[in-house]
Order: C-alpha cells, then sequence, then structure tokens
C-alpha cells in the first residue's frame, strides 16, 4: 500500500506495526490521536515529502526511488541517518544485552553459554560502534562539506584535495561486514544454542534480533542506494565548477 | 520438506521481481532471498556473497554490466543462473542462458519449467549437508583456537587452498560466517574447551 500524506498516521501503524521505530527517529511520538501524516508533520517541523518517501521505502522496501530521493539534501537524510544511529546505539542494542542476560537469570541458557553470546555480542557492539563512529566522524562531514561549498560557490582546494584522496565507493563494503555478524548471532540462537525447557526470552531475543537485522539492511540500503550516488554527483559537479572557475 | 534454496533476483521491473518470489512459494523450500535493481556497484560480489543456489536475472535491467557479470557468476559453480527472456528478445540474449524462463508464459508453465531447471542437482547434495565431515571439524576446532588459515594449513600439512574450501563448506552447512561465531559453536558443541581457547588467547 502506498503511503500518502492525508492518511491517518494511526492507521498507518496499525496497518505496519514496524514503522513504529521510523517515526520515533523522526521525534513523533505516539499519542497523535487522529492527525493525518500531513498535520504531524507541519506540527513536529518536518519535511512531509521527506517523511513520505523514507516510511514508504520501509514499509515496502521495493519502493524505494533513488531518483526521487536524491532530489532531497544530503543533510537532511544525514540527519536521518544520524537519528537512526543513535537508536541502534542507544535503545537496540542495550536492549538485546538485556535479553541475553536475562535468559541467564531466568536459567533459560546455562552459564557457559551465556558468556559465550555475551562475549560475541560485545564484539559485535564494538565493530557496529566504530563503523558508525566513522561515518558520523569523516564520511558525513565531508558530505556537507560538500554541500556546503557548493551552495555557497566556495571551493577550497583542500577539498579538491580530500576528493581525490578520499572515496565514497569504499565504505560501501562495510556494511556488508557489520550484517554478517548480526546473521551468525540469529543462527546460533536459532539453531545452536543448547535447547531448554523455558524459551520465552530467547523467542524475545530472537524477535529483537530480526527486527534489528531488517532495520539495519533496509539502513544501510538507503545509504548504499541514495547517499553513495547522491555524494558522487556532488564530487563530480564540484570538481567540474573548479576546473569552469579556474579558465576564467 | 527439505533444504531451502536461495534465489536471488536481479531486476528493476517490480512486476517481474514480485512475479518471480510468487513464481518461488509455489515450489517447497525455494525462498527469494533478495532483489537487486541492477545498477549496484559490485552487484557480482554482493550476490556471491549471499551464497545463492539460483540467480534470476532479468537481462533489461542490467545496461552494458551483463556479459561480466555473467562471466564471473558462471565460475561459482553451486550458482544456476536463469535468464528472463520473452518472446520478443533477441538471440544473442537468449543464447547467454542456459536456463530461461519467458515472461510471457502461463504460471503453469513456468512452474513446470523451474522445476525441470532445479530438479537434476537436486538430489546430489542432499545427504553430506549438514554434518561437518571428520576433516572440517579439525578444521573448525583449529579456527576457534585462534589459528590463521596458513597456520591451520601448515599444521594439518595441507595447503592453503584446501583450507579455504574447507572453511567455505563449514560455513555453508553451518550458516556461520565469522571466525568468532564458529568459535562460539565450537564452544558450545564442546569441540573445543573454554580453557584450550582462553590459553590460546
Amino acid at each position: 500500500m502506498l503511503l500518502e500524506k492525508d492518511m491517518k498516521l494511526a492507521d498507518v501503524i496499525n496497518h505496519d506495526y514496524n514503522l513504529v521505530p521510523v517515526i520515533s527517529r523522526f521525534g513523533i511520538m505516539l499519542g497523535f490521536g487522529d492527525s493525518s501524516i500531513e498535520n504531524i508533520c507541519t506540527k513536529n517541523e518536518i519535511n512531509v515529502d521527506f517523511f513520505l518517501t523514507i516510511l514508504n521505502s520501509f514499509h515496502d522496501p521495493q519502493y524505494l526511488d533513488k531518483n526521487y530521493l536524491q532530489n532531497f539534501p544530503a543533510t537532511l537524510l544525514i540527519d536521518y541517518l544520524q537519528n537512526a544511529h543513535s537508536y541502534y546505539l542507544q535503545i537496540k542494542i542495550p536492549e538485546i544485552e538485556f535479553l541475553i542476560d536475562e535468559m541467564a537469570f531466568k536459567h533459560e541458557v546455562d552459564d557457559t553459554s551465556h558468556g559465550l553470546l555475551q562475549k560475541f555480542f560485545e564484539e559485535y557492539k564494538a565493530e557496529f560502534s566504530k563503523h558508525i563512529e566513522r561515518e558520523e566522524k569523516r564520511v558525513y562531514p565531508y558530505i556537507k562539506d560538500l554541500e556546503t561549498s557548493l551552495n555557497n560557490n566556495n571551493i577550497s582546494h583542500e577539498l579538491l584535495a580530500r576528493i581525490k584522496e578520499y572515496s565514497i565507493t569504499s565504505y560501501q563494503a562495510e556494511h556488508e561486514n557489520v550484517e554478517e555478524k548480526l546473521m551468525d548471532l540469529k543462527n546460533i540462537i536459532i539453531k545452536y544454542l543448547p535447547s531448554s525447557q523455558k524459551q520465552q526470552t530467547r523467542y524475545k531475543l530472537l524477535k529483537e534480533l530480526l527486527a534489528l537485522e531488517a532495520d539495519l539492511h533496509d539502513h544501510a540500503r538507503m545509504e548504499d542506494l541514495i547517499l553513495v550516488p547522491k555524494v558522487e554527483v556532488l564530487e563530480k559537479e564540484i570538481t567540474l565548477k573548479a576546473t569552469i572557475n579556474n579558465n576564467h | 520438506m527439505g533444504k531451502t534454496k536461495k534465489v536471488i533476483v536481479v531486476s528493476s521491473a517490480f512486476l517481474l521481481s514480485a512475479g518471480i518470489e510468487n513464481l518461488a512459494l509455489e515450489l517447497s523450500g525455494m525462498l527469494v532471498d533478495h532483489v537487486y535493481i541492477g545498477s549496484e556497484k559490485n552487484l557480482c560480489e554482493k550476490i556471491i556473497s549471499k551464497k545463492p543456489e539460483y540467480v534470476v536475472i532479468d537481462p533489461e535491467s542490467i545496461n552494458d554490466g551483463l556479459l561480466p557479470l555473467l562471466r564471473k557468476l558462471n565460475q561459482e559453480k553451486q550458482i544456476k543462473i536463469i535468464g528472463l527472456i520473452s518472446s520478443n528478445s533477441k538471440n544473442n540474449i537468449i543464447s547467454l542462458f542456459r536456463h530461461t524462463l519467458n515472461i510471457q508464459h502461463t504460471k503453469y508453465k513456468l512452474v513446470e519449467t523451474l522445476k525441470k531447471i532445479i530438479g537434476k542437482e537436486d538430489k546430489v547434495n542432499n545427504q553430506d549437508e549438514k554434518l561437518l565431515s571428520k576433516r572440517e571439524t579439525e578444521i573448525l576446532r583449529n579456527l576457534a583456537l585462534g589459528l590463521t588459515n596458513q597456520e591451520i594449513a601448515d599444521k594439518l600439512f595441507l595447503s592453503i587452498h584446501t583450507v579455504m574450501t574447507h572453511r567455505k563448506k563449514i560455513t555453508r552447512k553451518l550458516a556461520i560466517k565469522t571466525v568468532s561465531g564458529l568459535t562460539v559453536y565450537a564452544l558450545m558443541n564442546k569441540l573445543v574447551d573454554m580453557r584450550e581457547v582462553e590459553r590460546s588467547e
């Protein structure tokens, strides 16, 4: 179903519960009554077209239309991606950590298995945080600089040097690596964690892992299919402009 | 139900990819794992890393990279490539594919064609699946102890190439890719002892 501005957000959430984390990333809190998507966006000072596009691409991955999304300023997309990052790091990861400990606390797994899962997830968390930190400290500021300098028509030599030395395409491969560990953990829980009588917490944990996996997958897709091509365009435009400026 | 067969679809045409997903559901165990639209960077590497059994390619969605893509995919012996063609497709496109599905065919005919495509090699792989061989277990043990591929090769008097082949098989059987994940598996199944692992760290 294509989601549109005049729909009630409550109906949309009823239709697809998985959108709850997405709207929360835009700062929309539950309790919005019967308001339409458009009204809620105005109230929260959110760009409604951008919001809808993101919402639609999470609701139905086939919807993701890179040509359309590339019309939005990169900064808008980066703000969104950064919000998503803090959602993963500050909410999702601790929730999963809590559930891993809860399994041991409720005697659903033996101590050895618990220790193994804990250590494995600790490693995952470290890798994941490092990846995010690299994006936020290096990749995003670089993109913002590209956009600002193009908008102000103020292209420094330093920026041109950075374009030459830094290639945005190199950062796509990293996504796959971060995804692999999470998939391993999921398979360990489904197939290899020794069975036990009580498994309530294990189900919860599995559900969280599946949700995180799906969410991260869409997230990485958004970066690879929209952000990266967008940056490539910016890089080209700036290089071209610099050449023209030099010739005058 | 037997082992799940992973299908990757490469097509930017929604009606086609949705149709393939629908078609795969008709055959038990076939599952469309991922749809690529065709213009992704490193498309071939991405496809291979998903370890699919089948890749369904819509030649229309790939502009100039079709030949190199097919050449690389053809080197992966486990992957069967299926081309989406129509009655209007040019012969030089059709001839690129050993297996094809005609998008103008009825569902019944497509299911029959698909059955024939997957039918043959179905039985070969089924038995030795799941259980690790002695050699594989040995290699897994050493991986868990923190040895590199080269170290394992030296220790067991194997070539590094053989070790890599075994590793690929282990990953395929267990559905675990990373060394840390394999270590967790080895410890949970008591293939190695926690003290051994700690000592080696």
